[in-house]
């Protein structure tokens, strides 16, 4: 009779373009003994297995330890091609867990990806992008991001860079801002916001949007993007197709409305109609965004008297079921309603 | 004529009669001899060939004037020729070149290609190789069959016996299932996680966002009411100080022109007084006739007195002169008297007429001084006057 015992490893590589996993734990320091082999093949193999083995969370500690994160950054400049896109992209599996961005962080590895920002092979440059994305949505990476003045060699492939690549870069960017505006400010990023919120992809514009909001919040930014004309491309968008388009660039319309020279330029612009049809989407971020930009406008007293008109609309708003929505409505209605 | 056969220069093809250009036919015909080969230069141009018919072919029908025999005959002659031509060879070929062989030999011919050798440097080689013959497989042993003993059993395995493939293949079949789907779920777990995990970044950064955006609103709204308070405290604070400055100036305006009300009179007073304002008739008057008047007054009693006082300069000198005859007179008188009152001593009678004549005398001399001293004054007086 066949043995009904379930072995709990995998069954036995035959895929040459791997290398097969030793048993146990001496799988992870053969492997990084493969990584720095002096045969190619080798090097390709192990890094294709090393690639899968990541994925799972309990072997990444092991791997840690073992200072695989070192060789990883060694093959980062490579000579071959596809070391170096598979050992960005191991980096990246890496980088989804805690204890993989702290090792990233920790042994400067944000310096070697950087310079695989200029790679000529795409795919190594959009693991790398996505890794440094990773690693920005966790304070202490955005930090040390920052901290290697990246922002502007990011604004700068902003401009010349694959969509795909732009996605990750404005993540990135987004993440970064939340720590310091003020590099991004210097090396002019909300030019080339304003310039991508004209793009055919619907996820750059949102995403181009939200970084001009985080890019606004101080108040040199919100100088910057009247200076650029950025509120008439704006108030645009929120006729936008897309609702998170919508959504977002109501985001950066309330974050510039805050100055007085802002809100002007946005009733100039006719924001308040388009603000006000958007008070009945069904996102509630949308409603929430739309309720905090007539906010600020009202502040105006040009904004407070034409809407004073769309008060009605607003009130509705006041028994909505998400809280933050029926909250932000009533400090609508009182500014409206205020009287000096 | 037919030449070597099998002459070839590609080594392609062979030819059983070579191609030859059509050589040039003599005028008067020699005997036939062997054309050799080399008479290549005797190939004349077809254009100028009579054998070639020019011009339309059509009405070429006859046969050229010499009535040539029958082809058959030609080919006869032609062969009869050949024939003559071979034996002419032979018949020189035998025609010995050579002197006769010695008495007791025989002269063979012989030919030494077999025997040639070429000269050169390079050795005639050849390649020499051996191969073992391959192994013949040792063929394999004949199978060892034992003399049979024992006793024959047979047995068959029936469908069923053995084992039943659903129930083994199952816990197979579960481990290989089991395994794909367990990894399968453990990936779409990751995504899921990764979605949710994301999902919950979009609300916190939602509520983020807009509470970030209030507190701007709220920061810059403090600031806009701060700053028009100061704005309004600061245009009332001006608007005060600009009343109370008027006030003071209204006030300073007032005193100032009741002040300066009586200045002006005074000063026109003063300056009247002063003789600033005068009239230009009386002012010509003034400087220029009154003293063209008094000059021309001066004068005249300049003169007057110039006059006067020649005249009183006379009547002194007259006086003086008088006087001074008077006195001259006196003494005479005196003299005379003298002599007289010697004389009259005797006569005492008469001194009163002397007396009387020398207080006369005397009289005159003070009259005389009188008149002078008048003079005098009346000088004095011209000259005060001058």
């Amino acid at each position: 009779m066949a043995n009904c015992l379930i072995p709990d490893h995998y069954p036995n590589q035959i895929d040459i373009t791997r290398t097969p996993l030793a048993f146990g734990d001496r799988a992870v320091p053969r492997l990084n003994r493969e990584l720095n082999d002096s045969i190619l093949l080798t090097r390709q193999r192990a890094l294709r297995s090393l690639c899968d083995y990541l994925h799972d969370p309990e072997h990444i500690a092991s791997c840690i330890s073992e200072e695989i994160p070192t060789s990883l950054k060694q093959l980062l400049s490579d000579v071959d091609p596809f070391c170096r896109y598979k050992s960005a992209e191991c980096l990246y599996v890496l980088s989804c867990n805690s204890n993989g961005r702290n090792a990233i962080v920790n042994q400067d590895i944000i310096q070697n990806l950087s310079i695989l920002f200029d790679d000529q092979e795409i795919m190594a440059r959009k693991n790398a992008h996505k890794t440094i994305e990773m690693v920005s949505e966790f304070s202490i990476g955005a930090e040390g991001i920052v901290k290697l003045k990246l922002i502007k060699i990011l604004v700068e492939k902003l401009k010349t860079e694959l969509d795909e690549i732009k996605d990750f870069i404005l993540d990135t960017l987004h993440f970064c801002m939340q720590v310091d505006t003020a590099q991004a400010l210097s090396s002019q990023a909300m030019e080339v916001f304003t310039n991508l919120l004209k793009h055919e992809s619907k996820t750059i514009r949102a995403k181009a949007a939200r970084d001009i909001f985080d890019l606004s919040i101080p108040l040199e930014g919100k100088l910057e993007a009247l200076k650029f004309d950025t509120v008439a491309t704006l108030v645009n968008l929120l006729k936008d197709k897309d609702s998170i388009v919508r959504c977002k660039s109501a985001l950066a319309i309330e974050a510039i409305a805050i100055t007085t020279p802002g809100k002007y330029s946005c009733i100039k612009a006719g924001a308040i109609e388009s603000l006000v049809e958007l008070l009945n989407d069904e996102l509630s971020e949308m409603r929430v965004n739309a309720l905090k930009a007539i906010t600020c406008l009202a502040e105006a007293p040009e904004g407070r008297k034409e809407l004073l008109d769309h008060i009605e609309k607003i009130k509705k708003l006041l028994d909505d079921n998400v809280p933050i929505v029926s909250k932000h409505a009533g400090i609508a209605v009182r500014i409206i309603t205020w009287k000096p | 004529m037919a030449q070597v056969l099998n002459q070839n220069s590609t080594g392609s093809y062979t030819f059983s009669s070579q191609p030859r250009a059509v050589q040039q036919r003599k005028k008067y015909k020699e005997q036939f001899k062997i054309q050799p080969d080399d008479q290549l230069n005797q190939y004349g141009n077809i254009m100028y060939d009579r054998r070639v018919i020019r011009g339309n072919t059509y009405a070429v029908n006859t046969l050229p004037a010499a009535a040539q025999p029958d082809p058959v005959e030609i080919q006869r002659q032609q062969e009869e020729r050949k024939r003559a031509l071979a034996r002419r060879r032979a018949r020189e070929q035998a025609k010995r070149h050579t002197p006769e062989p010695v008495e007791g030999r025989k002269h063979i011919p012989i030919q030494t290609e077999l025997y040639l050798e070429e000269l050169s440097d390079r050795v005639e080689e050849v390649d020499v190789d051996v191969q073992t013959d391959a192994f013949l497989d040792r063929p394999p042993s004949p199978l060892f069959i034992p003399a049979k003993t024992g006793v024959d059993q047979s047995t068959q395995i029936l469908e069923g016996e053995l084992f039943d493939f659903d129930k083994e293949v199952k816990p197979i079949l579960e481990v290989l299932v089991g395994k794909t789907i367990e990894q399968s779920l453990l990936e779409v777990m990751e995504e899921e996680e990764l979605a949710a995990l994301r999902k919950q970044q979009r609300e916190y950064e939602e509520l983020r966002n807009a509470e970030k955006v209030e507190q701007q609103r709220l920061e810059e709204q403090e600031r806009r009411l701060r700053e028009e308070k100061h704005r309004r405290m600061k245009q009332a604070a001006d608007i005060l100080r600009l009343e109370k400055e008027t006030a003071e100036k209204l006030a300073a305006k007032a005193f100032a022109k009741s002040y300066l009300a009586d200045l002006v009179p005074s000063v026109f007073n003063n300056l009247r007084e002063n003789g600033y304002f005068y009239d230009p008739v009386q002012r010509d008057l003034e400087t220029g006739f009154m003293p063209w008047i008094i000059d021309s007054t001066m004068n005249e009693l300049d003169t007057m007195m110039l006059g006067r006082l020649l005249l009183d300069n006379l009547i002194k000198e007259v006086v003086q002169n008088r006087s001074q005859e008077y006195e001259e007179l006196m003494e005479q008188l005196k003299e005379l008297i003298l002599s007289q009152k010697e004389i009259d001593q005797s006569f005492s009678q008469q001194p009163d007429n002397l007396d009387s004549t020398l207080i006369q005398a005397e009289q005159l001399d003070e009259q005389t001084q009188e008149a002078s001293m008048n003079d005098d004054i009346l000088n004095d007086n011209n000259e005060d006057l001058e």
